[in-house]
């Protein structure tokens, strides 16, 4: 995954695991793994986490403890009312960008084409 | 800076106690996570700049949890933290939005600007005025 990659996945990221953990509350390396399996194999645990903490402390998702058999309890992150009304509002703004960016594509493409 | 944060943790004695505690738990990481983590724990000093010290512990705190997971999982270091160690420890910093130290500093820049654009505004009003008068004149 190259450096452009890493750049639009800032702003999409947030996004993508909202809706990961409103589909089934996970902790975060399942977060982490169901992303790379995905495709998105460059991210990491640590970015996940950071970004876990973030929704949090904005109020998004719900946070419960549950104890492993080793190491310190897992934190389990599920969606919240809020967090499904950022989700909504994510879905949204993603349909408006992926549309134009489309379009803008293919207006190119055709530009070219009549170039030639 | 660092001499000034840490006067912030010992600012209270509950604060002073857990991060008491959070010390211990990076002194009993195994490696090479203990000394991964004392490295973020420095840039964090240099770089985070949150000057209050619930922030601080919470924020600690987590970041143990991390390294003790990791620990006991295995997870290599590198899949921890990616490539880019410095954006990791930022973007980890700045999730906890506590105050910062350019917090003041950002409050004065707004004001400077909302100032002076607000000043621009009024003398292209009264210029307006101005001009209308003398077409009437």
């Amino acid at each position: 995954m190259g450096k452009q990659m890493t750049e639009m996945l800032k702003g999409t990221l947030e996004g993508m695991v909202l809706a990961i953990v409103a589909a089934k509350p996970a902790y975060g390396y399942e977060i982490t793994a169901q992303l790379r399996d995905q495709g998105f194999t460059d991210i990491v645990e640590g970015t996940v986490y950071a970004l876990l903490v973030r929704i949090e402390q904005r109020g998004l998702v719900d946070v419960s403890k549950v104890p492993s058999e080793k190491g310190p309890p897992r934190k389990v992150y599920s969606i919240n009312p809020r967090g499904g009304e950022y989700l909504a509002e994510f879905w949204a703004n993603w349909s408006f960008l992926a549309e134009r960016i489309e379009q803008l594509h293919h207006h190119i493409e055709i530009t070219d084409e009549e170039g030639d | 800076m660092a001499a000034k944060w840490i006067e912030t943790i010992t600012g209270s004695l509950e604060q002073k106690k857990q991060y008491r505690q959070y010390k211990a738990r990076i002194e009993a990481l195994p490696e090479p996570y203990g000394t991964t983590a004392k490295a973020f724990e420095r840039y964090f000093m240099y770089y985070g700049g949150i000057t209050d010290g619930d922030t601080l512990v919470t924020m600690l705190g987590d970041f143990a949890d991390l390294w003790e997971r990791a620990a006991v999982d295995g997870t290599p270091v590198r899949e921890l933290v990616g490539d880019e160690p410095v954006e990791f420890a930022e973007s980890f910093t700045k999730a906890y939005g506590g105050k910062e130290w350019i917090d003041k500093e950002r409050a004065r820049l707004t004001k400077a600007v909302d100032a002076a654009a607000r000043d621009t505004a009024a003398r292209e009003d009264s210029a307006a005025r101005d001009s209308a008068q003398e077409d009437r004149a």
